[in-house]
């Protein structure tokens, strides 16, 4: 299946992206486990006609070069959501965007480059009320595209909390998610 | 010694230790929104699995509630099969005999047979309203319930008599699950199934011996039947994967039962057939968008239809073909309706004590259907469609019905000779 | 400064000795006073296994442990029924044990060794072991059917305080042992510290009993008298549920990790020993190379602890004594030890109770209770091996929650499960009683209610020890606020809400930080967020 955009992850940030981009005219999809998505901007994007894989997970990607050129979700099996840009917005840690083991921080949909501090003992604060540095995390950036291997990913464009640096666990990050979707939402209308 | 891998994954029945108590599931829960009796899928679920585990004891009875509509595994954000582990202590600890009630609601290709051969008798029966009175207060079907009317000819009977013949002629074959109810209560939906695929120069084969999913089978306790039958089907389904035929289904129930729950409760392996198995709207979309099926599409077709995802379909994550495919119609015009269940969930709205549930919890779709007044509703399950046009009276049509409507069969035929 | 001088005895500390011997003194008709400088179970006594040890596993090396262990097990099995559980205990034997010298031969001399002690052991095919415990290595080459239980220590202990003040004992909690009030070679009593008024008392008795575990060697010098003791820190880490049925033990010589308890709605593999330093005591970090140790002895024993859930990691400090007739110092004493200070040190009226194990607490209540006795000059005999805790009458979970009316919800099971028959001193009352606090471990706002009622509860931590409030799998992301809106109104101070929380979250983060990946880690994102940001729940339902 084709598509202008797929948008993984159906937060605040997939949500904003998806339906400013369905909005503007664009064929969008968004991938999105779990409900992450609220009822109310749900329905906005589906009322401007974008395509909603809810409850299905992107399983892995095609790249060619240095762009991605389609995913697979684990529910379509062989049939591949092609588009000409992708908007990752998969959240850290509780929505699976980041994923933690023993030793290390990872991104697990395409092998992102994640900003990480490799002392775990740095990851903590003893004291619950006290900033958290794990929550810092995220994957790497350059001019607004992923990063793998140290290349940018032509048409792969991170938002929300997956980026290092933002977290609305410790307070109110909606200002910050936001303006990412919004830069996300920018950077492919101008293409 | 090998090297262990040590906590790359986290592995746990029914993924149940996946859980984080964000209780995401209990906001879509259809049931615990309208009956305080029911825990919820959390507490049910993953919250009750760990103390099953320590102790059969605080296994509860309020697990029958669950309708196993699967949106609490829709809405998880952490991939844990919640209805399953419910469906899964219900088999493990529940031990009390079903009702006769159950038995005669669940046995739909046993009681099926019989009511066919009877079906002017057996509706008359089933509809006359003292009839409907004796079975509330005896076996505990609720009386405002219309019973699903049983065809005086099955669809199997007819195929054999006016369809099997011309089969051998098509170049590609399949095998058709045509499930209890395109067999039984509405043959008409087999049917077009046969004219679609025969348009689009597929073969239909009936299945070697095909018996009921299992799913009735399943919700009312009776595991050993449904495991019975679940082996000869999927010995069935190998016989004619290795004849070369993949097997289509109509009914996403059928066809998630055949999936899911074949491996996960009744502990029947699927896996070489597996892969073989598609849903009609699948099939036909793959076969469209790669160029192999070619349609024909009538001139001046219209229709208003909005369409229903069911929850099975939902679960499964294959809406989507249905809504592509019928977007293709020129001349539809398609409203998909918010997601909703519509309450009925198989035979658990067929029982006295689920009514008022039931019918409380597709008041939203049944609101929204109302509202958006289409043509008819586009539905690929057949208990949806019992309960939507009980509820709302707005008639409700199969996919693959309204694509024998929408497509010429003839040009069809032609262009995929 | 108040000066009282009404008890027989002092006990200091209120871990399970303290609170077995607070008992048996107070069976014996003795006026007891127990202080603890936390609350009760807070030292090892709450932070082991949970293991009730058939013996065996000390029967090739030390035949007397062995022998007190088969004899405590199935006192405890009687007199505290609603805090063990008759799980059955496996010692397996894996190929490369042989090649360390702990093969079928050893398993030999060990089943030899166990039915001397009096243990009942018997050889079980690998294949047999299997249909027992499906999680267990698949690889063993032999197993050993063993008594072994897992028993609540939590509860043992709060049962042992409740019968102690049953019988008349004073207990008083968060009250910290400062000094002894000393009269030439006599010691004439304490003085101690209320934690929490920052008031000061004393307290007079003819004798005081030391019971304060690894900090007893503090208590001691106190006194001018040195016991050797080494703090010992033992690693643990819970599961997210239960992983075996069955206590899984390695055959061969005592080593890190290599026991797995189910024990409640969990499973624990422990532990490790490393010497620390006295000063770190109160402050048990477990480390990530302790982590991995665990894991990798856990996974030997069941090799699906691989890619389980850990929930947390916890460390306690074992009280190593060294042996008194070895001058060195170096060697350590394996059983109980129990110093009458006044034939060993010339010091009047102090007795010290230490070394043992969870499983011999009786034992060792009883014998420091003698020597109180002998001092007082009482000759009533020891009767705590035939009378059962409050709670144990009719511990079965199954007979308990047949006492309510109707069919017992969820909560009333769980409360019957951990409070035995104490369970007909919860009323629920009204709908609010009925409702869940805690879901992952089923503990209604009744039991809470009852807990600060009739328990001592004063803080979050105190309530998990009696209720196993937020040690689920969310390890309290859900409940601490509901739980500590409950707790403070329950105390009758609603304003302590937010302290009470914000407690008990560093507590449960300490855990969680040894184990912060996978699952958890997620957990603990979600925990950040629903304290800091969100608040998605209504906490207003209890």
């Amino acid at each position: 299946m084709k598509f202008d955009v797929i948008i993984i992850g159906g937060g605040l940030a997939g949500m904003t992206a998806a339906t400013a981009l369905q909005e503007a005219g664009l064929r969008c999809a968004i991938v999105a486990e779990g409900l992450s998505l609220q009822n109310a901007p749900r329905r906005g994007f589906s009322a401007a006609g974008g395509t909603l894989l809810a409850g299905d997970r992107v399983v892995s990607g095609r790249f060619a070069g240095d762009r991605l050129v389609a995913v697979r979700t684990e529910k379509l099996g062989d049939v591949e959501l092609e588009a000409e840009n992708f908007v990752l917005a998969t959240g850290k840690y509780f929505s699976r965007g980041l994923v933690a083991d023993m030793d290390k921080v990872y991104e697990p949909l395409f092998g992102l480059d994640v900003e990480y501090d490799e002392d775990r003992s740095k990851w903590f604060d003893p004291s619950f009320a006290a900033p958290q540095k794990f929550l810092e995390f995220g994957v790497k950036c350059e001019g607004g595209k992923a990063v793998k291997d140290g290349k940018a990913i032509a048409n792969l464009y991170p938002a929300g909390e997956v980026l290092a640096g933002v977290t609305s666990a410790q307070g109110d990050a909606t200002e910050a998610i936001v303006k990412s979707a919004v830069e996300a939402v920018n950077a492919i209308w101008r293409k | 010694m090998e090297e262990i891998v040590m906590q790359e994954t986290n592995i746990s029945a029914k993924n149940f230790e996946q859980c984080q108590k964000c209780s995401l599931c209990e906001t879509v829960c259809p049931v615990m929104a309208n009956n305080p009796k029911y825990a919820g899928p959390k507490r049910s679920g993953p919250d009750g699995e760990r103390y099953r585990l320590k102790n059969g004891i605080f296994f509860e009875d309020s697990l029958k509630y669950c309708l196993n509509c699967k949106r609490c595994e829709v809405a998880c954000p952490s991939g844990v099969r919640i209805a399953d582990l419910i469906q899964q202590a219900r088999i493990d600890y529940g031990r009390k005999a079903p009702k006769l009630r159950d038995v005669m609601l669940a046995s739909t290709d046993q009681v099926g047979p019989l009511a066919s051969a009877f079906a002017p008798l057996a509706n008359f029966s089933l509809g006359l309203s003292p009839v409907k009175g004796l079975m509330d207060l005896t076996i505990g079907v609720d009386k405002h319930r219309t019973l699903p009317k049983y065809a005086s000819e099955t669809f199997v009977h007819w195929f054999k008599k006016n369809a099997a013949a011309a089969q051998e002629a098509f170049g590609k074959q399949i095998s058709y699950f045509h499930g209890c109810y395109a067999n039984y209560n509405y043959p008409q939906l087999g049917k077009d199934f046969v004219a679609v695929m025969n348009a689009f120069g597929i073969g239909v084969q009936l299945i070697d011996g095909e018996r009921c999913c299992g799913v009735a089978k399943i919700a009312n306790g009776m595991i050993a039947a449904a495991t019975r039958d679940a082996k000869i089907n999927i010995g069935a389904f190998g016989k004619s994967v290795k004849e070369g035929r993949d097997i289509v289904t109509v009914s996403t129930t059928c066809t998630l039962t055949l999936l899911e729950e074949y491996p996960e409760l009744l502990k029947v392996d699927n896996s070489a057939v597996r892969d073989h198995i598609s849903l009609v709207e699948q099939y036909l979309y793959k076969g469209i968008a790669s160029g192999a099926l070619k349609p024909v599409w009538k001139e001046g077709f219209k229709a208003r239809a909005a369409y229903h995802c069911p929850c099975h379909q939902e679960r499964l994550g294959w809406g989507i073909f249905t809504t592509e495919l019928l977007k293709m119609i020129p001349g539809m015009e398609l409203i998909e309706l918010e997601s909703n269940c519509c309450g009925i969930a198989g035979t658990y709205g067929f029982k006295k004590e689920n009514y008022k549930v039931s019918q409380a919890i597709g008041k939203p779709l049944f609101d929204n259907i109302l509202a958006v007044a289409p043509d008819y509703v586009a539905c690929e399950c057949e208990t949806c469609k019992w309960q939507i046009e009980m509820s709302t009276g707005v008639p409700v049509k199969n996919p693959v019905s309204i694509l024998a409507e929408a497509l010429d069969l003839e040009k069809t035929a032609k262009a995929n000779r | 400064m108040p000066v009282k001088n009404e008890f027989d005895v002092i006990i200091i500390g209120g871990g399970i000795t303290g609170a077995g011997t607070a008992r048996d003194c107070a069976m014996r008709g003795l006026k007891v006073l127990l202080i603890e400088r936390q609350d009760i179970a807070t030292g090892a006594t709450g932070r082991n296994h949970g293991l009730l040890h058939s013996g065996a596993r000390y029967a090739v090396k030390d035949s007397e442990s062995a022998e007190e262990c088969i004899r405590e097990n199935k006192i405890l099995r009687r007199i505290a029924a609603n805090c063990v559980e008759d799980t059955g205990g496996l010692f397996i034997t894996l190929p490369e044990d042989a090649d360390s010298g702990f093969g079928l031969d050893y398993q030999a001399t060990f089943l030899e060794a166990c039915n001397k002690a009096g243990i009942e052991a018997r050889a079980i095919s690998p294949r047999e072991a299997i249909e027992m415990e499906p999680s267990v290595n698949p690889t063993l080459i032999g197993a050993v059917v063993v008594p072994d239980g897992s028993v609540d220590p939590f509860r043992l202990c709060s049962a042992n305080v409740t019968d102690a003040v049953l019988h008349g004992a004073k207990v008083l909690a968060y009250t910290e042992f400062l000094d002894f009030i000393r009269e030439g070679d006599t010691i004439l009593g304490v003085k101690v510290l209320d934690t929490r008024s920052g008031e000061t008392a004393e307290y007079r008795a003819p004798v005081t009993v030391n019971a304060a575990g690894i900090w007893g060697h503090g208590v001691a010098e106190k006194a001018g008298v040195h016991i050797g003791m080494y703090p010992a820190k033992g690693a643990l880490l819970v599961f997210g549920h239960r992983v075996n049925n069955v206590v899984i033990n390695r055959c061969r010589k005592s080593a890190d990790g290599d026991i797995l308890v189910p024990g409640d709605s969990v499973t624990v593999i422990g532990t490790t020993s490393t010497k620390v330093p006295f000063e770190e005591c109160d402050h048990m970090e477990v480390t990530p190379d302790e982590v991995r140790l665990l894991l990798r002895e856990g996974c030997a024993l069941c090799p699906a602890l691989a890619s389980t859930r850990i929930l947390r990691a916890y460390a306690g400090v074992r009280p190593l004594v060294a042996d008194d007739s070895d001058p060195t110092g170096r060697s350590i004493s394996r059983g109980i030890v129990c110093l009458d200070h006044e034939t060993r040190d010339g010091v009047k009226g102090f007795v010290s109770i230490t070394g043992g194990k969870l499983m011999t607490y009786r034992l060792m209540a009883e014998l420091a209770t003698d020597a109180v006795c002998r001092k007082l000059g009482v000759s009533k005999g020891c009767t705590t091996a035939e009378t059962p805790l409050p709670g144990s009458m009719n511990g079965r979970i199954e007979s308990v929650s047949k006492r309510f009316e109707g069919k017992p919800t969820a909560g009333q099971k769980g409360a019957a499960g951990r409070q035995g028959d104490m369970v007909s001193k919860i009323t629920f009352e009204t709908e609010a009683d009925k409702q869940l606090v805690c879901e992952c471990e089923n503990v209604t706002l009744a039991e809470i209610k009852y807990a600060v009622r009739e328990l001592g509860v004063r803080n979050l931590g105190d309530l998990r020890r009696r209720t196993r409030v937020g040690m689920g799998t969310c390890q309290g992301t859900l409940c601490i606020r509901r739980a500590a809106k409950a707790l403070a109104e329950a105390l009758g101070q609603p304003e302590l809400a937010d302290k009470l929380a914000a407690d008990y979250l560093d507590e449960r983060w300490k855990g969680m930080r040894a184990v912060g990946w996978g699952d958890t880690l997620r957990e603990m994102e979600f925990m950040q967020r629903v304290y800091k940001y969100e608040k998605p729940y209504s906490y207003d339902e209890v």
